[in-house]
């Protein structure tokens, strides 16, 4: 779906770069200037500012933007502790949340005019599916060496043979849901508002939609992090 | 009858009881669609993963001799791990919380 206008898109056309008129561009200038990517690049960018911008001088006594951060950060860690278990946590927690801000920030930036989320693309959610299910079999395997087989086993050696090609779908299975749920789920949100923009967008007509996609992309985020906090604590943790 | 002063404490605590109220169903929807909002897509996609590996072991491995058969074991197969990540997503930490919260 073409989006009406995306500034970055104008921005980087009137300076001369390539845009790739449909979905995927053909040289690496191209590939480089389509739209996700310049946008995920610009969502970097938002959150390294505002990073800077608020935690530039960290104080004892902290002020609105520490104070927001810290809020955010100790939540987020405690989410993570008690479902992977101190020490899980400790070493993946800078991936999983930067993974959560990206997510959020990347799903609610699609709701301003002249913006797209580059999660609405699947190749942005297959990259990021993809580190997660990597990274989850790397700890099952860190954890019991060659014993994280047993974790595809099943709980009675009779039912090895039915049980291991159940688990080897359902784990295929993650990465498939994983990945299509938060581009189905985004894509949807902007199609829509996109298609509402042109039909009736001088009648407010977008307004009850964004207030969903509020709500979508918050509960897409969390549902990422929850999975991927899931994912990793049953990995780790011995087999039933 | 009601004085300014009287209905104006009225009308704001009126309005803390409902913001409270809005907050707590808010945050427990959130929390439930972030738990369970992913059962039927997972059910789906593990069923779909597992016709799709039948049909290419059909079709791609055995180049069509066994035609029929192993669409009809992979879907078999796919619907069994369907079935089995909802016992887990019922298996995860946050629905075991759940449930100690609700019994005490």
């Amino acid at each position: 779906m073409e989006h009406p206008i995306l500034f970055i898109s104008l921005i980087l056309e009137k300076l001369g770069l390539p845009i790739p008129h449909g979905l995927i561009g053909e040289t690496f200038l191209e590939k480089m200037c389509q739209p996700y990517m310049t946008y995920t690049w610009f969502v970097m960018i938002f959150l390294v500012v505002v990073g800077k911008l608020t935690l530039s001088n960290i104080e004892m006594i902290p002020g609105k933007g520490q104070n927001f951060w810290e809020m955010l950060i100790g939540g987020m860690y405690d989410f993570f502790e008690e479902n992977m278990g101190r020490e899980l946590a400790e070493k993946l927690f800078p991936m999983i949340a930067t993974f959560g801000l990206y997510i959020a920030v990347a799903n609610l930036i699609g709701l301003i005019p002249g913006f797209m989320s580059p999660t609405a693309s699947i190749n942005t959610t297959v990259a990021l599916t993809i580190i997660v299910w990597v990274t989850h079999h790397i700890i099952g395997i860190r954890a019991h060496g060659l014993g994280y087989i047993k974790h595809f086993l099943g709980p009675i050696p009779v039912l090895i043979p039915l049980m291991l090609f159940i688990e080897i779908i359902s784990n295929i299975a993650r990465l498939a849901s994983l990945s299509i749920r938060l581009f189905g789920n985004i894509m949807a949100k902007e199609t829509l508002l996109t298609i509402l923009f042109i039909l009736a967008g001088a009648y407010f007509a977008p307004l009850p939609i964004m207030v969903l996609g509020v709500l979508v992309s918050l509960v897409q985020a969390m549902v990422f992090v929850l999975l991927t906090v899931v994912y990793f604590g049953q990995a780790n943790e011995h087999a039933h | 009858m009601l004085t300014n002063c009287s209905f104006t404490t009225e009308f704001s605590e009126f309005w803390e009881v409902v913001i409270k109220m809005a907050k707590k169903v808010s945050t427990e929807v959130v929390e439930l669609l972030g738990n369970y909002g992913h059962i039927g897509f997972t059910f789906v996609a593990a069923i779909f993963i597992g016709l799709g590996g039948g049909i290419y072991l059909d079709e791609h491995f055995f180049d069509g001799s066994t035609s029929p058969w192993f669409t009809f074991i992979g879907l078999a197969f796919g619907i069994l791990a369907g079935f089995k990540s909802l016992f887990d997503i019922l298996r995860t930490p946050a629905a075991k919380t759940k449930d100690k919260d609700a019994t005490g």
